[in-house]
């Protein structure tokens, strides 16, 4: 009898185990649910691609996951743990992020390297996701996949270790406070996407000469409606993952803070709701509602753990109604954005960090050392991560474009990237007949199909 | 052998060639060289598609 009887040691190791695998466990999923992000992008971008462009758009989204998984192993791992001092690496305390260090593979000692290796590989792909959308139906693939690597594996990992990361310096020096990250992902890809808008151009008939512009609609908005609608059930997966399970303890947030799912839930829905709403609002439209929505989490993301869920609900809504005033702003300028991303992302991201520099200042920093939450904290590592992504974005960019290797030529634009490059048809028994949804702007009288082509990219 | 390991008793890293630092160092770089393979097939396929004679597009 007392040999059946365990020990309080064998009870306290039992619990233990039991403990980091619920841990395993639940990042496990989470990477599972992230996942779902990837299927909702690829499901809206082929929607709000035209037909004659349907699988090039599906094909760009698959490798940007297929090249990210790798290079993230190779560096971009490394570049987290390495870079979070800003940009001298801390070589000692990464060496067992290399690629070839013996905590990078099976290791039936480690329960945690991997599955936090396999969830931030899943917020390198969504960041590059992020950009995938907005230069569909013109971008090069080759491009395309090197910038997708460089925003995936290099750039938002380094605003990642700066703002992300328990020691980032911009939180251990400005008191920066990001729980959802609207800043390394969301801030990041939005602004990195601006720049590459701006050097690939339009597409052939966005524009007209005289600057007006036409609407290019995608063929098939319910798709892209039920994408944008899986990004939203990923974003569980996504939230999930910005909270750290301590076997034994409370949650806490990424810079050790206490928190709970419960906070996160609350807020993550109000903010949702807000959004759609708030984008309701100012569109009527389901494109929008549902990227309302996405612009409602991104909004409260810096602050899901602490805001008051009313007022989380009132800040997504805010955010999500002016959104489209910006993308119709960049239309004015010329730029064509084919989803919003910059909009939904770099503004969405921007603005809920400036919001919270405003709502969540005076929150204890547990680093030592480290300033209260405040906003100039808020304000500057905003304007710092902005930059972060801009830069890098539009440098890279504007090289290939010098070169001649950004974007696809006419010909080949104007036939469609699926005749022209996949084996496959989306929909064989349909026509692809061109640039049939592209509508031209009632307003001006340019609009002819011929006219529309005759148009030069921006 | 690829095993690092005789026993699973103690055993930590368990991972093929864990132990074997020159065959794991040759076997990134081949992972590396073709990952940057396929941009490159890529390039290549691309430079093909936009290059091939298309009839004219019917207007």
């Amino acid at each position: 009898m007392d040999q059946a009887t365990p020990t309080l040691e064998e009870l306290h190791k039992l619990l233990q185990m039991s403990d980091t695998i619920n841990m395993e466990i639940f990042y496990w999923w989470c990477i599972a649910l992230m996942v779902v992000i990837h299927a909702g992008f690829l499901s809206y971008e082929i929607g709000a691609s035209r037909l004659k462009n349907a699988l090039t758009a599906g094909v760009k989204n698959i490798l940007a996951f297929a090249f990210i998984v790798p290079t993230f192993f190779f560096f971009g791992w490394w570049i987290y743990n390495a870079f979070y001092g800003g940009f001298t690496p801390d070589l000692a305390g990464a060496a067992g992020a290399l690629p070839w260090a013996k905590s990078m593979g099976p290791d039936v000692t480690d329960n945690a390297t991997g599955i936090f290796w396999g969830a931030f590989v899943m917020f390198a792909a969504t960041t590059a996701s992020i950009m995938s959308g907005a230069i569909i139906e013109r971008t090069r693939m080759s491009a395309f996949i090197v910038l997708a690597i460089i925003l995936g594996s290099v750039v938002w990992i380094l605003a990642a270790a700066w703002s992300w990361h328990p020691s980032g310096w911009l939180t251990t020096e400005w008191g920066f406070h990001d729980v959802g990250a609207a800043g390394c992902v969301h801030t990041v890809a939005g602004f990195f996407t601006l720049g590459v808008v701006i050097n690939v151009g339009a597409r052939i008939g966005r524009f007209n000469a005289d600057g007006s512009a036409n609407d290019i609609v995608g063929h098939s908005m319910p798709m892209s409606v039920v994408g944008l609608m899986l990004v939203i059930v990923g974003f569980f997966g996504f939230l999930g993952g910005c909270i750290i399970y301590v076997p034994g303890e409370q949650w806490t947030n990424i810079y050790g803070q206490h928190t709970t799912l419960s906070a996160f839930a609350f807020n993550t829905l109000m903010g949702f709701a807000g959004g759609l709403i708030g984008a309701y609002l100012t569109t009527r439209e389901p494109f929008w509602m549902m990227s309302g929505g996405l612009i409602g989490i991104v909004s409260v993301a810096p602050g899901l753990d602490v805001y008051y869920p009313p007022f989380a609900y009132v800040i997504g809504m805010g955010v999500a109604a002016t959104a489209p005033l910006v993308q119709k702003y960049m239309v004015k300028k010329g730029l064509d954005d084919a989803v919003g991303a910059f909009a939904v992302h770099g503004y969405g991201g921007f603005a809920g960090l400036v919001l919270s520099g405003l709502f969540i200042g005076g929150y204890p920093n547990v680093m030592e050392g480290a300033p209260v939450v405040n906003f100039l904290g808020q304000v500057g590592g905003a304007i710092v991560l902005a930059l972060l992504g801009f830069i890098p974005g539009y440098a890279i960019s504007l090289v290939m474009k010098k070169m001649g290797v950004l974007r696809v030529p006419a010909h080949a634009e104007e036939r469609g990237l699926d005749l022209v490059e996949v084996p496959a048809q989306a929909y064989p028994e349909w026509a692809i007949t061109g640039a049939s949804t592209t509508v031209a702007n009632t307003s001006s009288d340019t609009g002819s199909y011929d006219k529309l082509h005759d148009a030069k990219p921006a | 052998m690829s095993s690092p390991i005789t026993s699973w008793d103690g055993a930590s890293t368990v991972f093929t060639y864990a132990d074997k630092p020159a065959i794991m160092g040759f076997i990134l770089l081949v992972a590396v060289a073709v990952t940057v393979f396929a941009i490159w097939a890529t390039v290549r396929h691309e430079k093909h598609s936009y290059s091939s004679p298309m009839p004219k597009t019917k207007k």
